[in-house]
């Protein structure tokens, strides 16, 4: 890869990378906010929040991944969350078991609107990286 | 004389080629900013500027005619140049200390980060303008007229 020479490449795929990443974590946002109250019958299993997880990356193929820095971001994984799914007394749902509990996701609203922020500031703070990078790259041209 | 313009633009080169370093480098911070267990790294850009400049290129001989055989693939690798400073400056790159550390474990301050990429890339911008304004330089001594030589605009 020739980021060798011009290291403002690496600069705009690290960026990239990171804004791909930032928007799969929105979407899981997304997809815990819409699914927050998908209550299930009894003995079905309900949704359970979903959860990005991202890991450094090597952005140069790795051909020197000893040096310190210079990483990319990817989602490594996607994880359900652990938290107990929450039971709600609604004896007059059609889901409701036989004492009158519905089991509802384990999503929390609140959390998810919490992360939300923060995914929107990362990939805002990236945005506004890869811009940067773009200006000095047009500038070298006009040296 | 013309030793003298050289070295002017290779100096200019290399602050070039390490603001872009640091740049990448920013963004690497940047684009970490929630990734478990990452830590917040940075370029002391004067330590890799003075040992980059202490030490010329003297190894890889200023011939750049051989740049433009390509008969040998080797040639045409950027290793010749680019790599070996890169190389150098990534002994620069240290962990940036006093951050605060997030229970996951990762010390980015978005907020600095984003200071230190503006700052780098004002400072970028600068090299590149010396740089231009060297080349107008060189152009109206050789030309004898500045203006309407000029490579910049």
């Amino acid at each position: 890869m020739s980021a060798g020479s011009m290291s403002l490449f690496g600069a705009l795929s690290i960026a990239g990378s990171a804004m791909s990443a930032e928007s799969e974590r929105l979407s899981a946002i997304a997809s815990n906010l819409a699914n927050a109250n998908s209550a299930v019958a009894p003995g079905g299993q309900p949704y359970r929040a979903r959860e990005v997880v991202f890991q450094a990356v090597s952005a140069n193929d790795g051909d020197d991944a000893s040096s310190v820095g210079m990483d990319g971001v990817k989602v490594a994984a996607v994880v359900e969350s652990s938290a107990p799914a929450q039971s709600v007394y609604d004896p007059s749902s059609s889901f409701a078991d036989k004492s009158g509990y519905v089991q509802m996701p384990n999503v929390n609203p609140v959390d998810e609107m919490v992360n939300m922020i923060s995914a929107q500031q990362d990939y805002q703070a990236n945005l506004e990286a890869f811009n940067v990078a773009k200006t000095l790259a047009l500038r070298t041209l006009t040296i | 004389m013309v030793a003298s313009i050289d070295t002017g633009l290779e100096f200019l080169r290399q602050v070039l080629a390490l603001r872009a370093y640091r740049q990448e480098i920013l963004s690497a911070d940047i684009a970490n900013a929630s990734t478990p267990g990452f830590k917040a790294v940075d370029l002391d850009f004067a330590s890799a500027l003075n040992a980059a400049t202490r030490h010329p290129t003297s190894k890889a001989p200023p011939n750049s005619r051989r740049l433009l055989l390509v008969d040998d693939p080797r040639q045409m690798t950027v290793k010749e140049n680019g790599g070996d400073l890169r190389e150098a400056a990534s002994n620069f790159v240290k962990y940036q200390a006093g951050a605060e550390v997030t229970l996951d474990g990762n010390s980015v301050d978005l907020n600095q980060e984003k200071t230190s990429a503006a700052e780098n890339a004002v400072q970028y911008e600068a090299a590149a303008t010396f740089t231009t304004q060297t080349l107008r330089m060189l152009m109206t001594a050789i030309n004898g007229s500045g203006s309407q030589q000029s490579s910049g605009s």
